[in-house]
């Protein structure tokens, strides 16, 4: 197995129009970014700072203005087809079709690849007894727990066995325990199968626990720190923390950034 | 069970008292004045008595029924087909909506005796007349309510969906048509209600089978009782296929709450 392919932005510039006003909103402007195959990043930053817009560039949703992101060397959006059953994501909300069982709706990529009923339903039911849904396969979204549904969520990602993992605000409404719980095993899981894995948050100590990196966005994805966390000993985490909100709250870089 | 819905089916299994009471007061009060009827200068054949009514009943013929029953259901399909098929296809290209809902709309604009008279006009055959007036006054109906549901996918699932990359096909099928599926059941429990009434008044225009001949015959007989007998058919046909809907409909959509 080859492995994932690393992720590289170069100048990747992302420019909305307003529909009514026809303004243009840059989203993203300038991003140079490099992330190494199974690396697991984290990407805050404030509201509205185009995390979300990297996001849909990575899945390859939307097209970049001007720049490239590349995936190996196809681009997610010119090479849409190329990366099905390669990408997955998990969403802020769990976005699970209400009409579908735990079980059908873990298995709803693995259709979409044509797999035969018999693996869809083999690997959906793996993935969602090790997230602990075992007995809750024909239930349907709305018999759910808030945490169940965002399992059942997580299930369907991994059931793909993706090469890179996008996560997008997936565990931000959570209750804490809940969230943490998700978080721990999403990493867990995501390090046992070798994905690489973006996590967009803005929420630093998710950011601190989840990511081997942390990358800072400031507006228009501005890469205002690129943070090793591993170097970082846990008893620094307080100061990490804030570190990293000094730099979003002054739009440049803390020098207690440097220090490691 | 929650106190709303626990309330709901208590209700649900209470005896019909009020229908019962109020279908009652109607029937006593009909079959009162159909006797006083000559003595208030009304004609007797205005208001015949439930004896006659049943007589009537007992003349009704299963084959104008049956025939009546089959245009609505046929041309129901043709249009549901045929609705789903353009509204698809004007989710899919903006252009084409663009230059086809205002011509749908002047369809919808257009009163059913014009197109009867229309259809008179300009086709030979009577069940094609009735086949064209059925689905150019119903087919509309399902078009707009499949765009207007297709457009009211949540963005958030589309996404999703789109973010597994799956085909037009697929896209259509695993998301677009399950979604829709609430708004379609919606649609055919209000275009069969419309069949029905459409179907009645094109029979009594230019038919020679049917419930609306049947009417038609009724009416150049001055037979109220089998204008009345007749009706309560049509009534009739409309719960049965309304219920069978929603029966059809509680089974596809037990997963909602």
């Amino acid at each position: 197995m080859s492995g994932p392919p690393p992720i590289e932005a170069r100048g990747l510039r992302k420019v909305f129009h307003q529909t009514t006003t026809g303004q243009a909103v840059v989203a993203i402007e300038r991003l140079d970014l490099h992330i190494a195959p199974r690396e697991v990043v984290a990407i805050v930053g404030q509201t509205g700072c185009g995390k979300s817009t990297f996001f849909d560039l990575a899945i390859g949703l939307e097209a970049p203005t001007e720049g490239t992101l590349r995936i190996g060397d196809r681009s997610p959006h010119a090479d849409f087809d190329h990366f099905r059953g390669r990408i997955a994501t998990v969403f802020q909300q769990d976005r699970l079709l209400p009409w579908r069982s735990a079980l059908d709706n873990a298995k709803l990529p693995l259709e979409l690849l044509g797999l035969s009923e018999t693996a869809q339903k083999d690997r959906a039911l793996t993935w969602l007894n090790r997230l602990g849904l075992g007995n809750f396969t024909n239930a349907y979204p709305h018999e759910l727990s808030g945490g169940m549904r965002q399992r059942v969520a997580i299930a369907r990602a991994f059931a793909v066995q993706p090469d890179i993992l996008l996560a997008d605000e997936a565990f931000g409404h959570l209750d804490e325990v809940t969230a943490v719980e998700l978080r721990e095993t999403f990493l867990a899981l995501a390090r046992e199968c070798g994905s690489t894995a973006i996590l967009i948050t803005h929420q630093l100590e998710e950011a601190i626990g989840v990511g081997d990196r942390i990358v800072v966005f400031g507006k228009s994805a501005k890469l205002l720190a690129d943070i090793r966390v591993t170097p970082w000993p846990k008893s620094k985490y307080v100061e990490l923390r804030e570190a990293i909100q000094s730099t979003l709250l002054n739009n440049s870089p803390d020098p207690r950034l440097n220090g490691f | 069970m929650s106190h709303e819905e626990h309330r709901v089916s208590v209700t649900d299994l209470k005896f019909p008292r009020h229908t019962l009471v109020s279908l009652l007061v109607f029937v006593v009060c009909w079959e009162v004045l159909s006797h006083l009827a000559p003595t208030l200068g009304i004609p007797p054949f205005a208001i015949p008595s439930f004896v006659k009514i049943a007589k009537s009943f007992a003349d009704i013929t299963a084959a104008d029924i049956a025939v009546t029953l089959a245009r609505v259901i046929g041309a129901l399909l043709v249009s549901f087909v045929l609705g789903l098929a353009l509204a698809m296809a004007m989710y899919r290209s903006e252009s084409l909506e663009k230059y086809l809902h205002p011509m749908i709309r002047l369809l919808m604009a257009v009163p059913v005796v014009s197109w009867i008279l229309f259809a008179v006009l300009w086709f030979p055959g009577v069940e094609f007349r009735i086949g064209f007036v059925l689905v150019v006054v119903c087919g509309p109906v399902f078009l707009i309510d499949t765009l207007d549901a297709m457009r009211g996918v949540p963005r958030e699932l589309r996404h999703m969906m789109r973010s597994f990359r799956p085909t037009t096909l697929q896209f259509f099928l695993k998301l677009m048509l399950p979604a829709i599926v609430p708004s379609i059941f919606t649609s055919w429990k209000v275009n069969i209600s419309l069949a029905i009434r459409v179907v009645t008044i094109a029979e009594l225009v230019g038919a020679v089978t049917g419930i609306g001949h049947q009417l038609s015959i009724a009416q150049e007989l001055f037979s109220v009782a089998d204008v009345f007998a007749w009706t309560l058919v049509l009534v009739a046909l409309l719960f049965l296929l309304e219920a069978l809907v929603a029966r059809v409909e509680t089974r596809l959509l037990r997963w909602r709450v």
